[in-house]
């Protein structure tokens, strides 16, 4: 199984934006701020899980055709 | 080439990302539309306008956002991703991550758009409403498809680019181009929605309708042309009619569209010379618009009969049709005579809808039809019955909606400049108010009519990717089919 150079790039920058999206929200001046600031961390911890559920479903199905294929 | 073709190993296309976009341009077209014809009530009962959250002001550019960058967008992101693999024979360039990230990141905005809309938050442009913020993400993602894009353009094993690749990176250059240059802004703190334009005055209104005149001609016709250049032969199983019309198309439509903004500033403080060169470009852009329309046609050459049944490429060829027709008017309306009596009326809203709903949306569900069962792997449409039903549905809903529109447009236009024999104006603003409504009434049912066909569709799509009588025939491993054919006993023997 093989982790894709776009995991690597896109993982530590939708990181980054859950944190800009943090402090927004913490020093948003008014509502719509506070609901983009949210919102934009809400959806890169979101988005984070969804990386790193789809990185392990492809070791499981790896390690699964590994079996397969040894036990013919 | 082609025999390395077949030598070499499949290519894994990523379609994961391309059924979620049609998917998304599925549910936004059911949001759009009924946006669409709430805000039609709204307009025909002004009663209906709730406190602030959900007013007319407010909500219009939900629809027309929904309709353009959730609909269409989604339907121009996931088809392009789908052609571009197809036709250069290449795995979308950035893996999974990366187009999930277009995907997601590109509803996101959606989301975050609409919700400002409703909470007050907007730049008062055409299009472009969205506040500075929501501009920066949008410019991020849209970075990301161009890089998606472009690089798998550039890893292809096809040598040739095919045209409706050419269609689509126009779309993806031009509009990251026209939302850059239209949005400059400084907001009032990094931590405030609030922002205002750099430009101003006279500047200002020109360089937003560069923008919105190219929204409509990069956003809403290059990108949709990619489309009908790709499906319209893929459904018709015929070559495109002209391949060099279709390069002709292409290099004269760029060149031309891009001048044409001005002609949305007739007799306001732009100078005139500006206007002038608008409207002479608008006209010019009659020659590529129907060089394109009567590609797409003649592409049908030897398979009309496919229109008596193939409900998906009705859409796509009468989506054609209307996009010459809409592409007629919008040139006659920017002669400066014809748009002292159409600007500011209904008329441009019947003109927008024809366009809107007869060519883009159209095109969409030519495609929508045709890839849903490829991507789904299924045989065919669950009913094409239903797909028909669909078709005559919502062309009876935009005939009802721009004739309307048409008729309230003129007479606001007439009732406006009527004056009596003393040199005062004969009719008050209210009383074409009191008159168009009837029509108001007419376009709200043409609305429901394009909504309802629209239902049909999402139902008639589920079944095709659900009901068993879609599954394609299981091939066995090992043949069981007798070599030499056995003859069926039938009844009574």
């Amino acid at each position: 199984m093989r982790t894709e150079v776009g995991d690597w790039i896109v993982g530590p920058m939708m990181a980054i934006f859950g944190l800009i999206g943090l402090y927004v929200f913490g020093k948003a001046n008014d509502g719509e701020m506070a609901v983009f600031g949210a919102s934009l961390a809400a959806f890169a911890v979101v988005f984070v899980f969804g990386l790193i559920r789809r990185h392990y479903d492809n070791v499981d199905a790896a390690r699964a055709a590994a079996k397969d294929d040894r036990h013919g | 080439m082609a025999e390395a073709a077949a030598a070499s190993p499949p290519i894994e296309y990523n379609m994961d990302v391309v059924k979620k976009f049609i998917i998304a341009s599925i549910f936004w077209a059911i949001v759009a539309f009924l946006v669409g014809v709430y805000i039609a009530a709204e307009l025909t009962w002004p009663w209906l306008n709730p406190g602030s959250w959900l007013n007319f002001g407010r909500l219009r550019p939900v629809h027309t956002s929904a309709a353009i960058f959730a609909f269409g967008g989604s339907a121009l992101l996931g088809t392009s991703f789908f052609v571009v693999q197809r036709t250069c024979r290449a795995r979308l360039f950035g893996g999974k991550a990366l187009a999930d990230f277009v995907f997601w990141g590109y509803q996101f905005f959606i989301v975050m758009a609409a919700l400002s809309y409703v909470m007050g938050y907007s730049q008062s442009r055409e299009y472009a409403e969205p506040e500075w913020h929501i501009d920066l993400w949008l410019t991020i993602v849209w970075v990301a498809y161009l890089v998606v894009f472009l690089g798998t353009i550039m890893k292809r094993q096809e040598e040739h680019i095919y045209v409706a690749n050419w269609f689509y990176l126009a779309f993806i250059v031009t509009v990251a181009m026209l939302h850059i240059g239209n949005n400059i802004a400084l907001p009032i703190s990094l931590f405030s929605a609030k922002s205002y334009s750099v430009y101003a005055g006279v500047q200002d209104a020109i360089v937003q309708w560069w923008y919105g005149h190219n929204a409509v001609g990069f956003f809403l016709t290059a990108g949709f042309l990619g489309m009908m250049y790709y499906f319209i032969p893929k459904a018709a199983n015929r070559p495109v009619y002209s391949y060099r019309l279709s390069v002709v198309h292409f290099w004269t439509l760029i060149f031309l569209y891009i001048w044409a903004g001005p002609h949305h500033l007739h007799w306001t403080a732009l100078p005139d010379w500006t206007q002038t060169l608008g409207m002479a470009f608008s006209i010019m852009l009659w020659m590529p618009s129907w060089g394109g329309m009567i590609n797409g046609i003649m592409t049908l050459s030897g398979a009309w009969d496919k229109l008596r049944t193939d409900p998906g490429l009705r859409f796509s060829v009468t989506a054609v049709g209307f996009y010459g027709m809409s592409t007629f008017e919008g040139p006659v309306m920017s002669i400066r005579q014809v748009n002292a009596l159409s600007h500011y009326t209904d008329w441009t809203i019947g003109h927008v809808h024809s366009g809107a709903l007869g060519w883009v949306a159209f095109i969409t569900f030519g495609a929508i039809y045709y890839i849903v069962p490829v991507l789904w792997n299924r045989k065919a449409l669950y009913s094409t019955r239903l797909a028909s039903w669909h078709f005559w549905i919502a062309t009876l809903g935009i005939v009802l909606y721009i004739v309307s529109m048409w008729v309230a447009g003129i007479m606001q236009g007439l009732m406006w400049r009527a004056y009596d024999q003393y040199g005062f104006l004969q009719y008050s603003f209210v009383e074409s108010v009191v008159a168009v409504h009837p029509y108001y009434v007419v376009r709200l049912l043409g609305g429901l009519f394009f909504l309802s066909g629209a239902l049909i569709m999402v139902y008639n799509l589920i079944q095709t990717v659900r009901s068993p009588t879609t599954e394609l025939p299981r091939e066995p491993l090992i043949s069981t089919r007798p070599a030499v054919a056995v003859a069926v006993p039938v009844a009574g023997e």
